[in-house]
């Protein structure tokens, strides 16, 4: 598995089951960046409450995240969110659609309910984006997205492109080198002939990039990274927005998981390489040769 | 932020547990099983080197990356260059490569979740070694970089699942386990949320046991004519699983059967996978003989005889003597095997019986001068015995005290994984 996928499987395997035997149901779980759900059925067995929390819901909500999902989800959108969380969806399991392919496509779209979220500041970018180009000049509102405690996303349209900015924590000094090898490799990997269309890719440590150098929010120590990413249009064109906007959203998860992935790959070369410096050290062991010894006499000693 | 739900992880030596704190049931159940490249007999192969000097990913290649795990791993079984192996041994890890690998994909891909922003329960089996429990720490602390773990033994977790019972008063982690998979049941005293090890017992009688012994009855009276062959031992097991329980006289039983088959017998209706052509059989004595090769052994194989609630005994008879009583008092049912209807009061009754037996033989040696005020025994079942383990580590990593248990990132970079090596037991009322 190279790239994480943008549904929530829980969502999807839990659906999928109550679709066909509906139960009574109650559980918690969650989703990359801290996004907390909630799965219950608190009136019947064929009603579904999902509700989900995300940190950063005020903002996304300005960036137009309710339109988004209004899109997407139409009337199952609930006005008034379950407390404690930041939006509910109703699913009524008797209005689900009765072809396998259309419930299965049904029951995916819910499960991509984070994603549409997330996806309200990218879409805003690209329209802005377009406006501005027919406009010629100027530039659009550089959109902050605090998806994690001490990390954000940055959007900004140009006439001519969208930038997107990560900021990521390295929690561990490992993992900073980790991914500044990764990060290193990613802009070096645009280098190579089969994938020259794919976007830009910048990145720097501790400094900030001249976009969001004037916000004075930033944390400027050693542990940040900034990773920018240059979307011109034809990365955002009508065929390709949709992938576009999964595949950037999730890329700090990307990231984390792949530095993850390389620290596995190193421990198993690690157990690998112990195990036949072992062979060689049992070979160096020296064979006890037991030889039968004699006093002078002639008489043998044993052993008790 | 609030603290998102700590992860319970169950990996057994079938099947994999995992899920939130919190919640009743584990959000997956998947084979602990992995797919990777390569043949399946060699597990201790080298991991893939550069071809080329350097150390560019673009050189290497993704081959580390290139498995599945869990149901995808056996549907990808039969993948030309793809083999399945089983990184867990008799409940312990055997290919710690392969278990890596497999907790990446179980945290990164099913359960979404940031192992930075996580605490994490994991399980072991009674008489794990500390060097293994030593390598877990390591690979949780310094792989995932995980807030905090704790490892608990699974008989205790069983414990702590028994507390959801309604019959249960005071939150004890004292009592025995009778913990039933697929492979083999063992019978685990513990005291005070310690495991007494010397008086662990297996019985290597357990649910695959008895789903071979219900297809072999339907064989004798020749009911399987009518089933595919291949799909026969999934039917038995369907059986078993649909309409088996456990009869408290076999005799009468029997005999109820006979004067009124009309009421007793069932019938089992499936389809053939392929063809679709329906059938249906009877399920008759299978019924209820099936669970009864726990209480009558030899009626199954005839080189293990001895009947659980006589294993049961033993263990508690070698447990230290201060705490035998509780043993009897508390006697948990874990695993899916245990999940038969009465299995609970025939263990009870008939233990009762053996305790009951021994006293009066006491009394009469001593004279008839010192009586014996009786022993409590009791059997507790629950509605999550299936998944008990997972479930008591649910009910403990939502206490708050879960969290000052823990074995946190900051005290394993100060010490190291030999922190591992202790651990602190909580939850219980005493």
């Amino acid at each position: 598995m190279i790239l994480l996928e943008p549904h929530n499987v829980v969502i999807q395997t839990t659906l999928g089951e109550k679709v066909l035997k509906p139960s009574s149901l109650d559980v918690a779980f969650v989703d990359y960046d801290g996004v907390r759900f909630h799965l219950s059925t608190p009136e019947r067995k064929t009603l579904l409450l999902l509700s989900m929390h995300i940190r950063c819901w005020d903002e996304l909500v300005q960036y137009g995240a309710l339109d988004v999902l209004q899109r997407e989800y139409g009337v199952l959108l609930q006005p008034q969110p379950e407390p404690e969380y930041s939006v509910s969806l109703v699913i009524d399991l008797e209005q689900v659609p009765a072809t396998t392919e259309e419930r299965d496509a049904f029951i995916l779209s819910i499960a991509l309910f984070k994603r549409n979220a997330l996806a309200a500041p990218f879409e805003s970018a690209f329209r802005t984006q377009k406006q501005l180009e027919t406009a010629g000049t100027g530039q659009g509102e550089l959109m902050q997205i605090h998806y994690r405690d001490e990390e954000a996303i940055y959007i900004q349209a140009s006439p001519d492109r969208v930038t997107v900015i990560f900021s990521t924590i390295f929690s561990d000094e490992t993992d900073r080198i980790y991914g500044k090898v990764f990060l290193q490799e990613f802009v070096d990997a645009r280098r190579q002939p089969a994938i020259q269309n794919a976007p830009q890719v910048l990145y720097s440590n501790r400094d900030p990039p001249l976009e969001i150098r004037h916000l004075r929010d930033l944390r400027n120590t050693e542990d940040t990274g900034y990773v920018t990413f240059v979307l011109f249009p034809r990365h955002f064109s009508p065929a390709n927005a949709a992938a576009t906007i999964s595949h950037i959203q999730l890329f700090r998860d990307y990231l984390h998981y792949h530095i993850k992935c390389s620290k596995a790959y190193m421990h198993s070369r690690m157990r690998f390489r112990v195990a036949e410096f072992q062979k060689v050290l049992n070979r160096a062991k020296q064979e006890v040769v037991v030889t039968e010894r004699k006093t002078v006499t002639g008489r043998t000693m044993s052993t008790r | 932020m609030s603290v998102l739900a700590p992860i319970i992880c169950d990996n057994g030596t079938g099947y994999s547990k995992v899920g939130f704190a919190g919640n009743s049931d584990p959000s997956f159940v998947f084979p602990t099983a992995i797919a990777t490249r390569g043949p399946a007999g060699q597990s201790s192969r080298a991991p893939a080197v550069p071809s080329k000097p350097g150390h560019l990913a673009s050189k290497r290649g993704v081959e580390d990356l290139d498995f599945f795990i869990g149901d995808e791993a056996l549907a990808n079984a039969r993948t030309p260059g793809y083999g399945v192996h089983y990184p867990i041994r008799h409940g312990m890890i055997d290919n710690w490569d392969h278990m890596e690998r497999y907790w990446e994909q179980t945290i990164f891909k099913y359960l979404r979740a940031e192992p930075e922003d996580h605490y994490f329960l994991l399980t072991e089996p009674p008489l794990n070694p500390p060097e293994n429990r030593e390598q877990t720490a390591e690979i949780f602390f310094e792989s995932f970089n995980i807030k905090g773990l704790y490892i608990a033994v699974q008989a205790v977790l069983a414990l702590a699942a028994s507390w959801s019972s309604n019959r249960v008063t005071d939150r004890t982690l004292t009592g025995t386990v009778i913990d039933s998979g697929d492979g083999v049941t063992h019978v685990i005293p513990c005291a005070e949320g310690y495991v007494i090890g010397s008086a662990i017992k297996h019985i290597p009688i357990a649910g695959r046991d008895i789903t071979k012994f219900v297809l072999d009855l339907m064989r004798e009276r020749g009911e399987t004519a009518a089933i595919p062959p291949e799909d026969q031992l999934r039917v038995a097991g369907k059986v078993k699983e649909n309409f088996s329980y456990v009869c408290q006289d076999i005799v009468k039983e029997f005999r109820k059967f006979d004067t009124e088959p009309y009421k007793y017998f069932e019938r089992y209706d499936g389809e053939h996978t392929v063809t679709g052509r329906k059938y249906s059989i009877d399920v008759g004595y299978e019924r209820f003989l099936a669970p009864e090769i726990f209480f009558n052994p030899e009626i199954y194989s005839s080189d293990f005889i001895t009947p659980l609630p006589e294993i049961v005994d033993d263990v508690i008879q070698q447990s230290p003597i201060d705490v035998r009583r509780g043993l009897y008092k508390n006697i948990v049912l874990s695993g899916g095997s245990t999940m038969f209807q009465h299995f609970g009061n025939r263990l009870k009754r008939d233990l009762k019986q053996l305790v009951d037996r021994r006293l009066d033989a006491s009394v009469l040696a001593s004279g008839s001068v010192l009586k014996s005020s009786g022993v409590e025994v009791d059997v507790i079942s629950h509605k999550r015995q299936r998944y008990a383990v997972w479930f008591g580590g649910s009910l403990l990593a939502s206490l708050p005290e879960f969290y000052t248990s823990c074995h946190t990132k900051a005290q394993y970079d100060e010490i190291g994984p030999s922190i591992c090596r202790r651990y602190q037991i909580f939850g219980s009322a005493t």
